[in-house]
């Protein structure tokens, strides 16, 4: 469903993205690993349609990708709330924007709130939550779209490790339920692997795909699955790939 | 001295009243065309450089030119009456505000216009539903100013021009040596001041009750 076909992407002498080719299958978790200033959020922007790609083609359901679609929604690693608006009427902003806010969006805000933990919130401002409360509600904003593609841009790197933990398990049960790609970016080599069905290694100077690395675990995923051997052999060859010679010299 | 100051407004109330509602009267004008003519034009300058670029030096040689100077020279072009004061309130009281809002438009984070444009909107919507709410306490913190900044234009507008005013009631009271009765005037200015200010902040807490308590830098007058 989504294609990138030897996409590069510079921003006047500095080359971002070099011939950056992957595709994504409708409902596949796709985590995106790499190097501060590889390109990673370059990329999920010019999937969302932020950005034109200087070269090479983005294609969502056959079509190239030239503006912000509709079925696609973003999760930044700040919660970016307005501050002006509670928790629900953050949650229903992009619909309303769009003009797609119906009857029923508000019942539907409540109940997704509600499956995110933020029950009884609804009239709160952002800043009287907690920072992971506040991502959870960007989340459900996102979610809210019902959305066939969702990028998500390091969307935990905010939270504490254990409020991190909980909510990549809370995001792959939610997923579970619905036909959605998740392009996944982090820098959390096990969040990767715990999360996605295939890890994209990206490689800085100028942006590339390292490798691309499928993991077999089966789902649904727990923390148990850590000490297994395909997740141990994931996750070993994806720090090779980043940190190349430094690890075998060590 | 206090209550000679009382006694001397008091024995004179009638008066004092009608010269307090004239120079309430300009200085409600005032302040509203600061704030009719401030808004759009803080828009106009915030959504583009080269706007700002041209519009901003003008503003600024606005400020530098001496109200006292200006407003008699305003009086011969346009007559003695109301508009020349409240042109120099106006003058004396929008710099601020329109300094806050822009300070307001062009502090919106980056991220908040990011997700705005990933829900599609465009340069308007962006404008209504992100920059404009997100100004609102920058906005709120110049009309505060503007408010107080009437004031003392409108009492500079009438101490060159006028006949009538709290402005014009201190310059002749000092004339006819009456200083009890001049204090009595600005005292009366500075509780009009004091006023005006805590309506703009009432205002402000129940219309968005959200904006105060963020914080905002100053916008510097
Ligand atoms: N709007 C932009 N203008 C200029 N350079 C940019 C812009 N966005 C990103 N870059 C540059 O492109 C490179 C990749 O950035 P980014 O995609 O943010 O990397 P990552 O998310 O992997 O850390 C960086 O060197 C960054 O400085
Ligand atoms: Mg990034």
């Amino acid at each position: 469903m989504i294609r990138l076909d030897r996409v590069s992407k510079r921003f006047g002498e500095m080359e971002a993205l070099r011939d950056v080719t992957l595709t994504v299958a409708p409902g596949e978790f796709v985590a995106i690993v790499g190097a501060s200033g590889c390109g990673k959020s370059t990329l999920l922007r010019l999937v969302a349609g932020l950005l034109p790609a200087t070269a090479g083609h983005v294609v969502l359901d056959g079509r190239p990708v030239t503006e912000p679609r509709a079925d696609t929604a973003m999760v930044f690693q700040a919660a970016t709330l307005l501050p002006w608006a509670d928790v629900l009427r953050n949650v229903t902003f992009p619909l309303r924007l769009m003009r797609r806010a119906g009857r029923e969006t508000e019942a539907r805000a409540r109940a997704l709130l509600a499956t995110a933990g933020l029950a009884g919130f609804e009239h709160r401002r952002p800043r009287e939550l907690s920072g992971g409360m506040q991502q959870r509600v960007a989340i459900c904003r996102a979610l809210l779209q019902e959305p066939r593609v969702l990028l998500m841009d390091e969307p935990f790197g905010a939270l504490d490790a254990l409020t991190r933990e909980e909510m990549s398990l809370e995001l792959l049960r939610i997923w579970q339920g619905r036909e959605m790609a998740v392009l996944f970016v982090t820098h959390s080599i096990p969040e990767a692997v715990l999360l996605a069905d295939r890890v994209v290694v990206m490689s800085p100077r100028p942006g590339r795909v390292a490798e691309i690395i499928p993991v077999k675990l089966p789902r649904p995923r727990s923390f148990d699955q850590e000490g297994s051997a395909e997740f141990q052999a994931a996750a070993q060859r994806i720090r090779g790939l980043i940190y190349g010679e430094r690890v075998r010299a060590a | 001295m206090p209550s000679l100051i009382l006694a001397e407004t008091l024995a004179a109330w009638p008066t004092v009243l009608g010269h307090t509602l004239a120079t309430l009267g300009t200085v409600l004008w005032g302040f509203a065309a600061s704030v009719v003519i401030s808004l759009p034009l803080a828009m106009l300058i915030a959504a583009s450089p080269a706007i700002s670029a041209a519009l901003t030096p003008l503003l600024v040689v606005t400020q530098s030119i001496p109200k006292v100077a200006l407003a008699p020279i305003l009086i011969v072009a346009l007559g003695a009456n109301e508009l020349p004061r409240i042109i120099v309130t106006f003058l004396v009281a929008f710099f601020p505000l329109v300094v806050g809002t822009v300070s307001g438009l062009l502090a919106t984070p980056p991220e908040l216009i990011e997700l705005g444009r990933a829900c599609r909107a465009g340069r308007i919507q962006e404008l209504t539903r992100i920059r404009l709410p997100f100004a609102i306490p920058f906005v709120f913190a110049g009309l505060k100013v503007a408010a107080a900044l009437a004031v003392v234009g409108a009492v500079v507008a009438e101490f060159v021009g006028a006949d009538a005013g709290l402005g014009y009631l201190i310059q002749t009271s000092m004339a006819f040596f009456r200083t009890p009765l001049a204090f009595g005037a600005v005292v009366i200015l500075a509780l009009m001041g004091i006023l005006l200010f805590q309506a703009v902040a009432i205002a402000e807490r129940l219309l968005f009750p959200w904006s105060s308590g963020v914080d905002t830098p100053n916008p510097g007058i």
